[in-house]
């Protein structure tokens, strides 16, 4: 699953992880190549949300390691691992309501330009441009001034893509990136973010529960179930895997997403 | 090294002497059971209204004064007591009523910091009406006759008082335990400490369940105010000292847990006791550094849930 | 931004022209009012821009109101040296004391936090009660007198005005800094600003340490002012006060908690002489403001001018 340039973007062996009597993550052996638009797949309870919580920080897994850009990163702190090159988007849609459009992005600039402790200048002026840049890529054109709050889901969503970008992430992961969303939505909500990816150069990995949005742009599908990879590989193989048949309830994968 | 140890042992010389043991304890434990009226209260309100009423102790003193006006409108004798104890308790009841559908409600989805204020006004305008009502001076209320004077028990004599108070706090305390396990009640308000959402998706008339759940706490305390009128120096300024020993208890017990209320509330009224033999000066400060630890170690205390 | 220069201009004037309109008496609620507003600004440095509701920042104008007066009274140095210094020294304290109470206490957040900083606060209240020989018990620390020219009140005024603006302006600037969009964030999504590559506890903590600071200065001022310190002002009660400052002229511009400073200390002064119940007439006040006015003198104006 590698590409001919060698070390993978991201690697994880033997990752576990227990919550009381359940065992979220059992194991879990993964490896993104650089370029890849990854998706992980898996029933609910299969252990989605807690493998991206523990890769980002936020949980520290029981054992197995975190291999992000060749280093060990099982451990470090979710935000200096923002700061390394790991982005996040989330399920539910996380951003500062409060604050405007201009200034959602405008923060997250600040942060990567590591202005984050200067105290004395006005900030109002600052990296006003890249955030109009963002904006624009991600297809939000109306009026910056808006508090974040306002938008509507979907531009919520976009806005959460382009606070993502600005921090320059080499991997991003997305969260169930187009929860709640209608069908047609979800495949342009997607295609936006393969083809922004592709253009910048970034590895995505991304849960999630649509089977058309996943055949429409994952280069490779991870299959998670009750805390373990059960196949991986090209969107043809996983369709065709027996195993990943039988976990989804003996229904056929098709192009047009799961048929009863 | 041998004069330190010694100067560190004066503190708990007394342990020698089992009178003196054995009235603080008898002292901590009966005003334990009166802080756990407030407390339980007001870890109750906590859980299920999630607001921090600063004015509990304002309602414990509410509870006092009205014990010293019906004192003094009726004769003395053991029948009045009991009317003492039941106005109390009922006068409270229906404040907490009012307070809660005439203020609290209307700030549920308002941010903390207006809780917070409406609280603190409530404790500025009780603490004053108690002054225009009753004066600036200390009242106090007679012990019931039937209860005056003093007890033999394993040996020692107990102020007859006392003992009843601790009888009476675990009358309280397993009358809670029964209200809330044994009714339907009961159990929508232990389910609302748990999880407020689940109430919702239950069916629950919430808005019934925060006034009544804040009318008990309400009670609580006036009974307990009620009951402490004889042993306690009923002043102004009596709301501003009781809240923090409250405080200390639902923080260290659990904020939403009765039963932690009661632990604590044992914890907290022994520790006073006999922390003011050992350490004169320093007992109190005690008290605040086991709330500030308990906070930064395990701040749901020792019956409450993280959430 | 044109229409702001004239206000300000103005607003200047008035400022440096009041010891010539206005008694004695007016002139020490006239310092009142710049130290509390700069004790409601300090705060609201934490609520409205960091979103932290402390329930123990009066503990931090006690400190500072205490540091100048052990300053003055028991340190042993000559009054002018000590009155020289006693502004640095109440803010260094106070940034000491909050730099450890808010190392402990914003690693918990909401009700938690809140809860630690009462806890501390009555820690200190019970200190400055017991440890009678350093700071007077129950009767305080007494007989604060600036030196020379600094005792006739039109002097100390511009003293403090010397003092109140430039840290208004500096918190000013802190606000409006990258740290200050950083610490807005926080108010709206904590979660989120950890993943944007932030360190959410060391941002709260410094902006606790520095509204701490700020509060310890106003106190300060005040005592001098009044001339004495009390563990009152350590009360778990006092904590009130910064709060429905801050909430009364409007918690979301900068300068709202210094208008509501300004009014609060006005209707107190004004109440006070009348009647012994001033906590009646104020709790009154802040159930109108919480129940009717909820966004503050400022967003009256505001609502006003729409």
């Amino acid at each position: 699953m590698m590409s001919a340039a060698g070390i993978p973007i991201l690697q994880v062996t033997a990752l576990a992880k227990r919550f009381g009597g359940l065992q979220a993550l059992d194991g879990v052996e993964l490896a993104v190549a650089p370029g890849e638009f990854r998706a992980i797949i898996g029933p609910n309870g299969a252990g989605k949300s807690t493998f991206f919580n523990t890769i980002t920080g936020l949980l520290r897994p029981d054992s197995g390691r975190v291999i992000f850009e060749g280093r060990d990163v099982a451990g470090t702190a979710p935000h200096l691992l923002v700061r390394q090159g790991m982005g996040r988007t989330f399920q539910i849609t996380s951003m500062f309501p409060d604050l405007s459009v201009r200034e959602n992005l405008q923060v997250a600039l600040l942060a990567h330009a590591r202005r984050n402790w200067s105290i004395w200048p006005y900030a109002r002026q600052m990296h006003t441009e890249r955030a109009h840049e963002l904006l624009h890529l991600v297809g939000l054109p109306g009026d910056a001034g808006l508090p974040a709050g306002t938008l509507a889901h979907g531009d919520q969503k976009r806005l959460e893509l382009a606070i993502a970008l600005a921090g320059e992430p080499r991997l991003l992961l997305l969260d169930e990136p187009t929860a709640g969303m209608a069908a047609q939505e979800r495949i342009e909500s997607i295609s936006l973010v393969h083809r922004l990816a592709t253009q910048l150069g970034v590895s995505c990995v991304f849960t999630e529960h649509d089977m058309a949005v996943v055949f429409a742009v994952a280069t490779n599908i991870t299959v998670l179930h009750q805390g373990r990879v059960l196949a991986e590989g090209s969107p043809a193989q996983v369709r065709a895997n027996p195993l990943v048949q039988q976990v989804y309830l003996g229904e056929s994968i098709t192009s047009e997403g799961v048929c009863r | 090294m041998q004069s330190l140890l010694e100067t560190f042992a004066q503190h708990f010389a007394w342990m020698h002497n089992p009178v003196v043991v054995a009235r603080q304890a008898l002292a901590g434990i009966s005003n334990g059971m009166l802080l756990f009226l407030i407390a339980a209260g007001l870890s109750l309100i906590f859980g299920v209204l999630r607001i921090i009423n600063f004015a509990h102790g304002a309602l414990f003193m509410l509870g006092a004064f009205i014990a010293v006006s019906l004192s003094g409108w009726l004769p003395d004798g053991s029948a009045s007591f009991v009317a003492m104890l039941i106005g109390a308790t009922a006068g409270l009841a229906v404040i907490g009523v009012a307070i809660e559908s005439g203020l609290l409600r209307r700030i549920y989805r308002a941010p903390h910091e207006f809780q917070l204020l409406l609280t603190f006004a409530l404790v500025f305008i009780l603490g004053d009406a108690v002054k225009l009502i009753w004066g600036n001076q200390d009242h106090s209320v007679a012990t019931p006759p039937l209860l005056v004077g003093s007890t033999q028990a394993l040996g020692l004599t107990f102020p007859t008082y006392r003992l009843f108070l601790i009888a009476a706090g675990i009358a309280v305390a397993l009358g809670l335990w029964w209200v809330l396990h044994k009714t339907r009640w009961g159990i929508f308000v232990r389910a609302a400490t748990m999880d407020r959402a689940m109430l919702g998706a239950l069916g629950v008339n919430t808005r019934v369940l925060f006034t009544t759940v804040f009318a008990l706490g309400a009670a609580l305390a006036g009974l307990g105010g009620a009951l402490a009128a004889p042993v306690v120096s009923i002043g102004p300024g009596l709301h501003v000292q009781v809240i923090i020993d409250a405080f200390v208890v639902v923080v260290i017990g659990g904020m939403g847990s009765v039963m932690g209320a009661f632990v604590a509330s044992l914890l907290v009224g022994l520790v006073n006791a006999f922390g003011i033999l050992a350490f004169p000066g320093l007992s109190v400060v005690l008290t605040f550094a086991c709330m500030a630890v308990v906070l930064i170690v395990r701040p749901w205390g020792l019956f409450g849930s993280p959430e | 931004m044109s229409r702001k220069v004239p206000i300000a201009l103005g607003g200047a004037l008035a400022l440096a022209a009041l010891p010539f309109a206005i008694s004695d008496f007016w002139i020490f609620i006239a310092i009142e009012v710049l130290a509390f507003a700069l004790y409601a600004v300090s705060f609201n440095v934490l609520l409205g821009y960091g979103g932290m509701l402390s329930f123990g920042h009066a503990a931090f104008f006690g400190i500072g109101a205490y540091a100048a007066a052990l300053l003055v009274k028991k340190a042993g140095m000559a009054p002018g040296l000590a009155f020289a210094l006693f502004p640095l020294a109440a803010m260094a304290a106070a940034a000491l004391v909050a730099a450890i109470i808010g190392f402990f206490s914003v690693r918990r957040s909401g009700i938690y936090f809140g809860m630690l900083t009462f806890a501390f606060q009555m820690l200190l209240y019970t200190i400055a009660l017991k440890a009678t020989g350093l700071t007077g018990g129950d009767d305080g620390i007494t007989g604060l007198k600036p030196p020379g020219a600094f005792a006739r009140p039109a002097v100390y005024y511009y003293f403090a005005l010397a003092i109140t603006v430039p840290a208004l302006y500096v918190l000013y600037r802190l606000v409006s800094s990258p740290f200050g969009t950083i610490l807005r964030a926080l108010r709206s999504n904590p979660r989120r600003v950890q993943t944007i590559g932030v360190n959410v506890r060391s941002h709260q903590l410094a902006a606790f340490v520095i509204s701490g600071a700020f509060a310890g200065l106003a106190g300060a001022l005040f005592a001098m002012s009044s001339g004495n310190v009390f563990p009152g002002w350590l009360n778990w009660t006092a904590s009130a006060t910064p709060i429905v400052m801050a909430v009364l002229g409007g918690v979301s511009t900068f300068l709202g908690p210094a208008l509501g400073a300004a009014v609060y200390v006005v209707l107190e002064v004004m109440i006070s002489g009348r009647t012994e119940y001033w906590p009646l007439a104020m709790g009154v006040i802040i159930l109108a403001l919480v129940l009717l006015m909820p966004a503050g003198l400022t967003g009256l104006a505001r609502a006003r001018r729409t």
